[in-house]
């Protein structure tokens, strides 16, 4: 036999189709084998030379195992052109009214890879850059150990690992390297002692330094950061190692435990690097929030992952936001709307509300949307998505129709994070009443979608503040990190 | 231009949700059971705040608990407002105060928009809000669409599902 290549289509050869099941594939051989037969036919070159693309073809398709070695070669000489990202947008409305006065939209994108590409995963450049300052003693230190030893026995040998503790200056426990021996690592882990002040920075720059040793665009490059309180006086330089980080493609991951830490330069740090910022409110949550946040690094599809907008005449964007992962604000920046890393195991899903002026019936153009990011996997730089994206305005209201329920669904929790958000500016603007009261609103939406614990945390701040003027620092993180992770899972949705 | 029945702020047409205090605004029409345009009053433009009746002082009674017998949860509520009770369901914009499908709602009857808590001076009243499978008071079925005075202790029963009320 030839070695197998797919020039030749070995369906076309027996008139089958590629779904076709084994008995087809055997009878149009069968059919095909009596037509061409050498002893049935007359010795003719062309009739001959049939009769052996047939016995080909045959052999690759009527062996189950080969026929899907076939089928998966296939496959991929198909998708040299596809698209790895996949791009799907919803409008709230399939067509619109001819009003005379401007009027909303919505647009939902969601984005994930393209079911056409095999996923695999990347190799880890990982940093855990851990506080062990004076506060972080017991418990916390304990459970952060826990969290370690965790990813020590999750990582791949492929994997490379380095580690740095800091206090008011930083050590490195574990240069960049690959995990060999894995007991001896735990140990140093369950040796580290606390003591002395928090400087962030000096960690920030320490595990930067040991990322960039080993950086290579075919890892996930990643610096996770954890703290319990406040830095003094390097925040500027903190930002700055932030956007070098950003530069070498190394995010950053950032995690505060208890409440004294600073969550406005966390979430600017992992904003700028591309990475997430998170709050765990008890020591014994560090594992699941270490192991959430692996188990999303080794599942990086995409990164650098962006959009444009190109809107038609006289729409304008009014907001724009992502609803997941988690729910974020989105201001565009240079090279368009970031959205950070696209991950394999969930997609990414972005909102955009649109204002659209009086139009005549038709068709109208509302915007062509263009996605961008960087697929690793398949050596892929700035792959591209565009949709252009029309509406069609009828000249009488029509009859009304539903907007897809995960657009309500989205829109709802959206509806409290900007409550969360004018709280939040409100208190900034010493609006005390008036950020107590819309907090105890945001209460009963938030019971309205079944998130008590949220809700009652809401309800706590909002009778605190009527009282002092002033929010906890714990309270107002669990608001702000918690409307944050409203999860987008749909509610049950059925009839009585 | 839409207005919003809670907060009074407008938007333009089609807008979902109030960006002011998170109603939903699509659940125009629905009758007297649109479960956020009265329940809302706590959120008002400053000049509406003279309408709003004094909320109530506080020796007297402000909470009201309910506890839902076979799922053992407890839900409590300032008594400031209507409360909805039912099954949430985004596609046909109800969302109540006191959402059952935890509990197991659907299996046991509740439908979505099933009875509601209203307060009136110092008395409390329920109202089944004609409901498929009726609402029960103390083992007696109540007319829909009817409040019947409520006290603390008395037991609800929703379709099959028992709910123990407290005034606290």
């Amino acid at each position: 036999m030839r070695v197998m290549t797919t020039e030749t289509d070995y369906y076309a050869v027996l008139g089958v189709s590629q779904s076709a099941t084994a008995q087809e594939i055997k009878k149009a051989y069968r059919t095909l084998v009596q037509r061409f037969h050498p002893d049935a036919v007359q010795e003719d070159a062309t009739v001959s030379e049939q009769f052996y693309r047939v016995q080909e073809a045959y052999e690759v398709l009527g062996d189950p195992e080969k026929r899907a070695e076939y089928d998966r070669q296939l496959g991929k000489d198909e998708l040299a052109g596809e698209p790895a990202i996949d791009l799907q947008v919803t409008l709230s409305h399939r067509s619109l009214s001819c009003l005379d006065e401007d009027q909303v939209f919505y647009a939902l994108m969601e984005i994930t890879p393209s079911p056409h590409v095999e996923v695999r995963r990347l190799p880890l450049n990982l940093c855990l850059v851990l506080d062990r300052s004076t506060s972080m003693q017991g418990l916390r230190l304990q459970r952060v150990k826990e969290a370690t030893h965790y990813i020590i026995d999750y990582l791949d040998d492929e994997d490379i690992l380095s580690l740095v503790t800091f206090s008011d200056r930083a050590e490195v426990v574990l240069s960049g390297q690959h995990l060999q021996d894995r007991v001896r690592v735990k140990a140093q882990v369950s040796a580290i002692r606390s003591s002395g002040g928090t400087e962030i920075f000096q960690g920030l720059q320490s595990g930067l330094i040991e990322l960039e040793r080993v950086r290579s665009p075919d890892m996930v490059n990643h610096l996770i950061l954890l703290t319990d309180g406040q830095t003094y006086g390097d925040e500027e330089k903190c930002l700055l190692a932030a956007d070098r980080a950003s530069r070498n493609q190394i995010g950053i991951s950032t995690m505060g435990i208890g409440q004294d830490w600073n969550d406005k330069l966390l979430d600017e740090i992992a904003l700028r690097s591309g990475g997430t910022s998170a709050y765990i409110d008890s020591a014994a949550k560090v594992t699941s929030f270490f192991r959430d946040r692996i188990h999303s690094l080794v599942n990086v599809f995409a990164r650098e992952l962006r959009y444009t907008l190109d809107l038609g005449e006289e729409v304008r964007l009014k907001d724009s936001f992502l609803v997941s992962p988690y729910i974020a604000r989105l201001q565009e920046r240079e090279g368009g709307f970031h959205l950070g890393q696209l991950s394999s195991d969930a997609p990414t899903v972005v909102l955009l509300e649109c204002i659209i002026s009086p139009k005549l019936p038709g068709r109208h153009r509302l915007f062509q949307l263009e996605l961008v990011g960087d697929v690793p996997m398949l050596g892929r730089q700035s792959e591209r998505v565009k949709r252009e994206v029309e509406v069609r305005f009828a000249p009488t209201r029509e009859l009304e129709e539903t907007v897809p329920p995960r657009i309500v669904s989205a829109l709802g929790k959206l509806a409290i994070f900007r409550m969360q958000e004018k709280t939040m500016s409100e208190l900034e603007r010493g609006q005390v009443e008036q950020a107590s009261q819309r907090l105890e609103t945001m209460a009963t939406r938030l019971l309205n979608i079944g998130e008590l614990e949220l809700a009652k945390a809401a309800l706590l701040e909002a009778g605190r503040l009527a009282r002092s003027g002033h929010l906890s620092p714990e309270g107002r993180k669990k608001i702000r990190y918690g409307t944050r992770s409203l999860s987008l899972l749909p509610k049950e949705v059925s009839g009585d | 231009m839409i207005k919003c029945p809670s907060c009074q702020k407008k938007h333009p047409p089609n807008t979902l949700f109030c960006d002011e205090c998170g109603a939903y605004l699509a659940a125009e029409a629905d009758k007297r059971t649109d479960p956020l345009a009265v329940s809302e009053v706590d959120w008002m433009e400053e000049q509406d705040i003279a309408a709003v009746p004094p909320s109530p002082s506080p020796d007297k009674s402000t909470a009201l608990k309910l506890t839902i017998r076979d799922s053992g949860r407890l839900v409590e509520f300032p008594l400031t407002k209507e409360i909805n009770i039912g099954r949430l369901d985004a596609a046909s914009a109800t969302f109540p105060d006191v959402d059952l499908t935890v509990d197991g709602g659907l299996e046991k009857g509740v439908s979505r928009r099933h009875a509601r808590i209203t307060r009136q001076g110092e008395e409390l009243f329920i109202e089944d809000l004609g409901s498929v499978n009726g609402t029960f008071l103390n083992g007696k079925r109540l007319t829909p669409y009817l409040p019947h005075p409520l006290q603390s202790g008395d037991e609800i029963r929703l379709g099959t599902m028992v709910l123990r009320v407290n005034v606290v």
